[in-house]
């Protein structure tokens, strides 16, 4: 018996051996990336893992300041020139009115707390626009339905302000609405589930997803990433927005769940191309929509290794319920050192969250003193918007 | 308290663990799952997958009677076994009681508890719903993550593990090399680790106390210290056992342990368990304009149960039907 079990464990070994050599046989002979016309000169020292794929291993950083989406006056031009980037920070380093305060003891001044130590800026990049694509660096038309969408969510949360000062004073926050007497809908529900904030504050669901502490989402452009990866799956740690970062698991295996099961980051499916890993997310949950989309977003990831320090990231989003095209984003993403960065991944923000009851006990507070004749209407209080576009119109 | 991990039982599983990891290899394990070598390329036991601990230690780590109820108040009689279920509970019936458990303490299944902080353990017990982190879905901390009733993933890279719970999607990282630790303390602790043969070792360190063991009240503080060892049992099981010292809190070192099991059933995913949008009503519930659960007074909650059995499902009309 004993003897038995001895063969059938060499037998295993030399079974574990071939499978590892195969494998790894299989992986060495991927083929190799083709270069991109619009990215930096690959470097042939791409770091790999020991079963041969490219490694995307460490901690991520888009370390330069690109907006979003490209100024018209850039037209299809994808970068700055060196002088342009000199010419920007230059004129950033000089704002001081990131450091002005608005009267002591006004609203304004309370709520522009967070000033230039806060708001710290990063260098400008090389791009004119996180968007790629389409070529003038724009996000795409939405359809008619999203379009119809947007502007019942934002006729509602206008009448929400329309009894303020904010619309007295004809505010930017107000634009496109007229002062009037309380709007009957403040008494209504939204139009569709609520992720912004705005002016009322009724419940939990009032808030905004970062007020509730759950404004992580994907696609993140600015914060770190922590990626691990193994021979079947890859763990992405997100930190963003103040302790509201979160973790994704990229299976290399297996098919999305059932469209039933509605995750609010997606359900990550991925596999190498080249020394890309490509990885298609779905089963997006309404509850978490980005820009608009959710149950019908597909995001498309590629992870590209292009050299010791540097990992380009893009992400093509497709929704046809929400935009008449698809558009793709594009980073360059810089290793961080792991030793400096130790702690920052642990997303807490709801463990210690004050600022949730808080404003709700606050609201409770105003109704109360005005039934008792003691406050102004809480309708007319602006306790969402006007601070911060603080302008006229 | 019996120690599962009989000498013996452990020389069988290993040997049939072994042959079996073997068959794992060339078995196709199910449509949209890939089989898994039993090693790594790095030549480490697999972790690789989806995990989940099968057993009631997140209801208590010590050894437990099934109970009527999750929350339950004296019935008729004095006696303990007696209790009956309480407010909170009483409309689920049967699906809101604890199961029964053996416990999951080793040696004598005992906690070592210094005396005022039994005492404090104690308090935990009899004010479970206000005082739990997990009613809050505050992160878990480790080592309660691990054997909570969700599943969770294991990514073993190449100089860190990272662990992603579905319990509020918390995660872990245990770095395999050196880093300095981190500058505040954690609910999820700092997981330092390094292999001894086939057992993975983890010292875990740097908590900040705000978290439990289970929803027994078992507690500890700031001053925890962890060492985690994962031991394949065979392909699909781990053999989990963590050391837990806390002077502040016991009198000695003491030890818990389970098996871990990889999830088998094709595509097996961690669906992520979003617990801080489901625990708003409870925590917040009391500041709405208009209340969802009808009656509070400041933060107490008086849950009014209105039970009405709808006609054709009383018992005579179910058992004829």
């Amino acid at each position: 018996m004993r003897r038995r079990l001895l063969e059938a464990l060499t037998v295993a070994s030399a079974m574990i051996a071939l499978m590892v050599f195969l494998r790894l046989s299989v992986a060495g002979q991927a083929p190799a990336p083709q270069p991109a016309a619009s990215t930096p000169a690959r470097s042939a020292a791409v770091p790999k893992t020991a079963w041969g794929h490219p490694s995307l291993e460490g901690i991520w950083l888009d370390e330069f300041d690109t907006p979003l989406e490209r100024p018209a006056k850039y037209a299809t031009r994808e970068f700055f020139t060196a002088e342009e980037r000199a010419a920007q920070d230059a004129e950033r380093a000089g704002n001081a009115g990131r450091n002005e305060r608005a009267a002591v003891g006004s609203r304004q001044d309370v709520a522009g707390a967070y000033n230039a130590v806060f708001t710290s800026a990063k260098p400008t990049g090389r791009r004119t626009s996180l968007v790629v694509d389409p070529p003038n660096g724009r996000i795409p038309a939405l359809t008619a339905r999203a379009q119809e969408l947007n502007l019942r969510d934002r006729q509602y949360r206008l009448a929400l302000l329309q009894n303020t000062d904010t619309c007295k004073n004809k505010m930017t926050a107000c634009n496109g609405w007229q002062y009037g007497p309380p709007s009957p809908v403040r008494s209504e529900m939204p139009p569709s589930y609520n992720t912004q904030r705005m002016n009322r504050h009724d419940g939990p669901e009032d808030q905004s997803m970062a007020d509730r502490c759950m404004s992580g989402s994907e696609p993140d452009f600015g914060g770190f990433r922590r990626i691990v990866q193994a021979l079947d799956s890859v763990a992405i740690g997100v930190d963003t927005g103040q302790g509201q970062g979160f973790q994704r698991i990229v299976y290399l295996s297996g098919n999305h769940p059932p469209n039933t099961i509605r995750l609010r980051h997606g359900d990550s499916r991925g596999h190498f191309e080249g020394n890309s890993l490509v990885v298609e997310t779905t089963n997006f949950s309404p509850k978490f929509p980005i820009r608009g989309a959710a149950e019908n977003l597909k995001l498309v990831e590629r992870f590209t290794r292009l050299s010791a320090q540097t990992l380009e990231y893009s992400v093509t989003l497709t929704d046809p319920t929400v935009w008449t095209a698809p558009w793709t984003v594009k980073q360059e993403l810089t290793l961080q050192p792991d030793t400096e960065n130790r702690i920052y991944y642990e997303p807490r923000c709801h463990e210690g969250n004050y600022g949730l009851p808080a404003l709700l006990i606050g609201a409770r507070v105003d109704e109360r003193k005005f039934v008792e004749g003691q406050g102004p209407d809480p309708a007319s209080q602006d306790t969402a918007s006007c601070l911060l576009n603080p302008e006229p119109q | 308290m019996r120690n599962w991990f009989n000498g013996s039982i452990v020389a069988a599983v290993l040997a049939t663990a072994a042959v079996s990891a073997v068959i794992s290899l060339s078995v196709a394990r199910g449509q949209g799952q890939a089989a898994r070598p039993a090693r790594t390329p790095n030549g480490q036991p697999n972790f690789n997958g989806v995990w989940q601990a099968l057993n009631e230690a997140h209801w208590d780590l010590q050894s437990h009677e099934a109970r009527a109820g999750m929350v339950t108040q004296k019935g008729v009689y004095d006696y303990e076994y007696a209790r009956v279920p309480a407010a909170p509970v009483v409309a689920l019936g049967a699906a809101a009681g604890v199961p029964g458990s053996l416990g999951v303490v080793q040696g004598d299944g005992q906690i070592p508890y210094r005396p005022e902080a039994a005492a404090i353990k104690k308090e935990n017990s009899e004010n479970w719903i206000d005082r739990d982190p997990e009613l809050k879905c505050y992160l878990p901390g480790v080592p309660r993550a691990m054997y909570m009733p969700y599943p969770f993933a294991i990514v073993q890279g190449t100089d860190k593990i990272h662990m992603t719970y579905a319990f509020s999607n918390a995660g872990r990282v245990i770095h395999m090399n050196k880093v300095a630790g981190p500058p505040d303390d954690t609910y999820m602790g700092h997981s330092v680790g390094h292999w001894e043969k086939d057992t993975l070792v983890v010292e875990v360190s740097n908590f900040n106390g705000k978290n439990w063991f289970d929803r027994a009240g078992n507690f500890h503080s700031d001053a925890l210290h962890l060492v985690e060892r994962y031991s394949p049992i065979s392909a699909d099981a781990i053999r989990y056992e963590v050391t837990i010292t806390d002077p502040k809190v016991f009198t000695r070192p003491w030890t818990i342990a389970m098996p871990l099991y990889r999830r088998l059933e094709p595509n097996a995913t961690v669906i992520d368990y979003p617990c801080m949008e489901f625990s708003e009503e409870f925590m917040y519930g009391h500041l709405r304009k208009q209340q969802l659960v009808k009656r509070w007074e400041g933060e107490t909650m008086i849950v009014e149960i209105t039970r009405k059995i709808p006609q054709g499902e009383r018992l005579h009309d179910w058992y004829r039907r």
